[in-house]
């Protein structure tokens, strides 16, 4: 695997950096705008209330937020491992395994799970997670192996141990790939989160499929326009993260 | 591996390679076969051999980069064969030839870094990166918090040198640490490096393919052939005068008379009328070379040449047939 093999989204230039949080703000302030002036049925009051889609965001965030760092906490534990010299045998059928996860639709994945197990958010939760270990796996890996080797040899012939010389020296220097990673990780998750209102997991795609139910268009549209909206400021902040956790001297 | 029985080496060995064998899995062959070599305290040896011949596998196995298949190592009269490594390459410096300075970290961390995994404390680390920064020759004020990409290649190795000798360790490795720096600043490392080892009198083992590296460095050198066979440890002199076979013979070259009057300090050069003549001879000082008296005598056209002692008291005239005489007798001695 090579370094093209990591995913990569564009770093926004310093100039560039107040884009997406302006589009995203237009966005919702246009469509605050049209709900003020138009006219609401009974159905659409309802579901358009504040406080409906104040917590439908909220689930969303929750949803976005909770299997995000699941990935984390699952993929760049297992990219380390498998970067090890003695677990290089294992990486072929792990990473086969994320990738089969990304492949799958996780509009699948959720029905399967519902009927299968349970409806609810930590359903929810685990199909998200299968859709967005990859990228985090595959760009920890990806990260860690482009760790120029004359460092970590210097490093481990001045006496640091192997724990030490991926503490200090491989996962600072793997970082802004495996960051990387993690932002795509997030956007995805931002985007299948949607499907989460089949398996009663709540969150915006609620409002896309009751606009989509009951026929009513500034519901579908609310819905669309707010999961867009916080998809653009996910990534503004992870690219914010990204440039802020870049180690220095790089 | 370890045996009760061994005895350790005298005080005056600071390494002893004994038997030294590493096979990698899988290969037929060793790639160091039965090695056996003393390095003496302070002494500067340098490994020079054509790529494949087992000089650096050699040079890892002292510090346990690569774990010897059999045999035995000491160090200072320690037998460190099955030591804890990470505590034993703590005591033992090493500069590499792509450096390996850690890119996220500033020139002061890069050279604190075994000093802090020694425990040191934070006002005895920074003494002590300043001092290795002035002793290889960079300004601490401004280096101590650039970070290792914003300095050129020689800094770089300069930095490298620094970092090895931090933990003030008795023994320095160095996996040809010249080799990837232009010629011009590497002549200049070289001498700057024979400076600092009066000064410091580590004992280094120093691994290069390029032999006139070797003959301008080392103490002594040790020609390695293949498979890691010893072909000959000796003295730059010795090996140019008294090559031990047709195997040292080719590898040093053509050229070694000349490639001698090098390696002759005039302080070698026994002789020499006391009272100076003053005839606008050459003025040089005895610790330089008769390759340098020569070739300023070439130049200026004079057939004698004054020497000032080192303490600057004495004098003495030679004459260009002093020194060729002398430097076509010389075998052998240790510089």
């Amino acid at each position: 695997m090579s370094a093209a093999d990591a995913v990569t989204v564009e770093a926004g230039a310093p100039a560039r950096g107040w884009v997406l949080p302006l589009i995203a703000a237009a966005l919702v302030a246009g469509m605050l705008g049209y709900l003020q002036t138009a006219e609401l049925d009974s159905i659409e009051a309802r579901l358009l209330a504040t406080d409906e889609i104040l917590a439908r965001t909220v689930e969303h965030v929750r949803l976005v937020a909770v299997s995000t760092i699941a990935v984390i906490a699952i993929a760049v534990p297992l990219g380390v491992l498998l970067t090890r010299r003695r677990a290089r045998l294992l990486a072929p059928p792990v990473l086969g395994l994320a990738n089969a996860g990304q492949a799958i639709p996780s509009i699948g994945v959720l029905v399967l799970l519902a009927i299968l197990f349970d409806v609810g958010f930590t359903m929810a939760v685990i199909a998200l997670v299968a859709y967005a270990v990859l990228p985090v796996l595959r760009n920890t890996m990806v990260g860690l192996r482009q760790v120029d080797r004359s460092v970590i040899d210097a490093g481990r012939g001045m006496g640091m141990s192997p724990l030490q010389v991926l503490m200090k020296i491989e996962l600072p220097l793997a970082v802004p790939v495996m960051i990387a990673g993690i932002r795509v990780a997030l956007i995805l998750n931002v985007g299948v989160a949607t499907l989460a209102t089949y398996t009663n997991a709540g969150g915006l795609g609620s409002l896309i499929e009751s606009g989509i139910v009951f026929n009513r268009m500034p519901v579908l549209m609310t819905g669309s326009v707010l999961t867009i909206a916080l998809a653009l400021m996910v990534d503004w902040l992870a690219g914010l993260a990204e440039r802020f956790l870049r180690p220095r001297g790089l | 591996m370890t045996d009760p029985t061994a005895s350790p080496p005298p005080p005056e060995v600071m390494i002893r390679l004994e038997g030294l064998v590493k096979r990698y899995p899988g290969q037929s062959t060793d790639a160091v076969s039965k090695l056996s070599m003393d390095i003496r305290r302070g002494e500067f040896v340098v490994f020079v051999g054509p790529s494949g011949c087992g000089k650096t596998t050699t040079l890892r196995m002292i510090n346990r980069l690569v774990e010897p298949t059999s045999g035995r190592i000491w160090i200072d009269g320690e037998d460190v064969t099955d030591v804890d490594p990470d505590r034993l390459r703590r005591r033992i410096g090493y500069v590499i030839q792509q450096i390996g300075l850690i890119p996220h970290m500033t020139i002061a961390q890069n050279i604190g870094l075994v000093p802090k995994l020694l425990g040191w404390d934070k006002a005895r680390i920074r003494d002590r990166v300043d001092e290795l920064l002035e002793l290889v020759g960079l300004d601490p004020a401004a280096f101590r918090d650039r970070y290792p990409k914003q300095l050129s290649g020689g800094q770089q190795q300069r930095v490298g040198v620094a970092r090895a000798l931090a933990g003030d360790p008795p023994v320095m490795l160095m996996d040809e640490p010249f080799g990837a720096i232009d010629p011009i600043t590497r002549d200049r490392l070289q001498e700057e490096f024979l400076k600092l080892q009066e000064r410091i009198r580590k004992t280094i083992v120093f691994v290069t393919h390029d032999i006139d590296e070797a003959l301008k460095l080392g103490d002594r050198i040790a020609i390695f052939g293949e498979g890691s066979r010893l072909e000959q440890f000796a003295t730059p002199l010795e090996i140019l005068s008294e090559p031990a076979n047709d195997y040292v013979r080719s590898f040093v070259g053509a050229g070694t008379g000349i490639r001698r009057l090098g390696l002759l300090r005039i302080a070698d050069i026994p002789g020499g009328a006391p009272e100076p003549a003053g005839r606008g001879a050459v003025r040089l000082t005895e610790d330089q070379t008769v390759h340098a008296a020569l070739e300023e005598m070439l130049q200026a056209g004079a057939d004698e040449v004054v020497v000032a002692s080192a303490d600057g008291r004495g004098e003495r005239s030679l004459t260009m047939r002093d020194l060729l005489l002398a430097a076509a007798r010389a075998k052998g001695e240790a510089r």
